[in-house]
């Protein structure tokens, strides 16, 4: 059973480098970075009108941010997620949505959306923010 | 050994099995209450996490078996994580000592995958104690009749199957666990005894 133990370690040790969002930022180089923008491009980050709007009822002047998410295939996946955002000022509602897997977030219109902050949320809860496109209502 | 069932055993354990303590790590600053309680001994456990990589906790054990309390100083560490669309995979490292006695201590690896729909997961620890030496491995398997949303009541029917080195025999029962909110429980019952495990996060 040690030997198990090792192997389970040692094979898990090779890939953790390769996991997504656990890397180490001041390891890249240039290349890397390209890459991890077009990480979280959003062209392919879609809802549908009905999930919009139902989101969206009753808010105006708001920016909509909508995150494909990676990994959140449970509640307690998305809670921290929820927490973080709810915790911000400037976040006017946040919902997640498993079957999905997507979070929408409504900001305030005067707050600068910033898209690596977001990631950044995401990969601190242990998630993966694929794509990121924001709406205005 | 040899290397082939070794190769073997570790796909088995990665691809079959789950883990046993469900999710022994919180969001970045969230803290978990655990309570516990099995034929061998019941349990209170509460653990922080500082980042969703590593949790430090303390667990109070009333081990009926060797008719013995103690307190765990207890820290699990995610090795790695991958996140599909759908579907999360971890493996664990776990560890503590125990304040009855010097060397008393405890290792080892437990992991988890899941789907919204498939739960499975294994554990494997090895315990120091100034009693006994032993080790216990577990492994679950669940299926969730129906798929809930967020913050929806959360239902899976599960198979548990586990070993230690104490009884030294396999013991397989079933069991539900349920879900809502920061809140879960797990209840199963083999022969006259409870399994009970019910988490809290915040």
């Amino acid at each position: 059973m040690y030997k198990i133990l090792l192997s389970i370690i040692i094979l898990s040790s090779n890939t953790v480098l390769a996991m997504d969002g656990m890397h180490d930022h001041g390891s890249h180089n240039h290349k890397d970075h390209q890459a991890e923008k077009y990480y979280v491009d959003g062209s392919k980050t879609k809802i549908t009108d009905k999930m919009f709007s139902t989101f969206s009822a009753g808010l105006s002047n708001t920016q909509i941010v909508i995150v494909d998410v990676q990994g959140m295939v449970c509640d307690f996946c998305a809670r921290g997620i929820e927490k973080t955002f709810n915790d911000d000022k400037d976040v006017k509602k946040v919902q997640v949505n498993l079957e999905k897997g997507k979070v929408l977030i409504a900001y305030a219109m005067n707050k600068k959306v910033d898209l690596d902050e977001i990631k950044n949320i995401f990969l601190s809860n242990g998630q993966t923010a694929t794509g990121i496109i924001v709406r205005k209502v | 050994m040899g290397i082939y069932n070794t190769f073997i055993t570790i796909l088995l354990l990665i691809t079959v099995s789950e883990l046993a303590f469900s999710r022994p790590i919180s969001w970045s600053g969230g803290s978990t209450i655990m309570y516990q309680s099995n034929s061998m001994y019941s349990s209170y456990y509460y653990h922080y996490s500082p980042t969703y990589k590593y949790s430090v906790g303390a667990e109070y054990i009333n081990d009926r078996h060797f008719n013995d309390q103690y307190v765990n100083l207890k820290t699990t560490y995610l090795l790695n994580r991958k996140n599909t669309k759908a579907s999360q995979g971890n493996l664990y490292l776990t560890g503590g000592i125990s304040t009855k006695s010097k060397d008393s201590f405890f290792y080892g690896v437990h992991g988890d995958w899941e789907t919204r729909r498939v739960f499975t997961s294994f554990s494997y620890i090895n315990k120091r104690t100034h009693k006994k030496n032993y080790t216990e491995n577990e492994f679950k398997l669940g299926v969730a009749p129906y798929l809930g949303e967020y913050n929806d009541l959360h239902t899976w029917v599960m198979v548990k199957t586990k070993k230690d080195t104490i009884k030294n025999n396999w013991e397989t029962y079933p069991f539900v666990k349920f879900f809502k909110g920061d809140y879960l429980l797990e209840v199963g019952a083999k022969n006259s005894h409870w399994d009970i495990h019910y988490m809290f996060r915040f």
